[in-house]
């Protein structure tokens, strides 16, 4: 997890930090090319602001 | 501040039957664990514990294991799916403690015959693990189709499970390490 780029929090500017990997399935049915085969989703990162606990997601790089 | 000791993280072998299909997945998860640096493990075979069947719950607590789930910051719980349940003896076991599990971590890995990857017995522990003040991750093993899984050595036969495992234990880790802290330094 910590060789990810750091998310810069939107409304404060400063580093998020990256916590947790969600499987996205819904996700998964909109764009099937982007599913990974192993794991039968597209994997999302959740990052979260430590200033003002806003979260952001991405999909994992 | 965050300890530095190492996690302790047991993997319980929930099924004596002979013939087991499971014993292969937690052996894998014990080395997959064992891989990981900053994190101890144990493999507990419940068909090697010897509970007895004349009563049940704390009052057959047997010192040994309740030290381990003491000592433990978070558990890995193979389980096979045997007719949409969980094995009773597992629920025999795991009744022996309770404020041995509060407030920690514990990773769900369904095994079965089928292609459903031991969802349902998964489902059948989510409220157990709560009851006993157990944490649970959203991710899971699931591993299908069991008797294909490995070869006659016990070696994984599907790498893709690497991949799973390795999200898995992330997230199982992550959760361990949260609630030791909180454990340990946040007052209710």
């Amino acid at each position: 997890m910590t060789d990810t780029p750091k998310m810069i929090c939107p409304d404060c500017g400063i580093e998020m930090n990256y916590h947790a990997e969600k499987l996205d399935y819904t996700a998964a049915l909109i764009d099937p090319d982007a599913v990974d085969p192993d794991l039968d989703g597209i994997l999302e990162e959740v990052h979260t602001c430590p200033g003002c606990g806003t979260i952001g997601t991405r999909r994992s790089q | 501040m965050m300890t530095t000791r190492p996690l302790f993280i047991p993997i319980i072998l929930g099924t004596p039957r002979q013939g087991r299909m499971s014993e292969d997945v937690a052996t894998f998860m014990q080395d997959e664990v064992t891989k990981r640096e900053g994190i101890e493990t144990t493999l507990i075979d419940i068909r090697t514990l010897s509970f007895p069947l004349t009563d049940a719950g704390e009052a057959i607590k047997d010192s040994e294991f309740s030290a381990t789930m003491m000592r433990a910051d978070a558990l890995i719980l193979v389980v096979p799916e045997y007719n949409h349940g969980y094995p009773g003896l597992l629920k025999h076991v795991l009744d022996t403690n309770l404020k041995e599990y509060i407030h920690k971590a514990v990773g769900l890995c369904g095994v079965s015959a089928g292609g459903f990857g031991g969802t349902r017995v998964i489902q059948n522990l989510l409220p157990v693990m709560r009851e006993l003040g157990l944490v649970t991750i959203f991710w899971d093993g699931n591993f299908s189709n069991a008797r294909n899984l490995f070869d006659t050595a016990g070696q994984l036969l599907d790498p893709a499970y690497l991949k799973r495992t390795d999200k898995f234990l992330k997230e199982l880790v992550w959760m361990a390490k949260v609630l030791r802290y909180g454990r340990e330094n946040i007052p209710r």
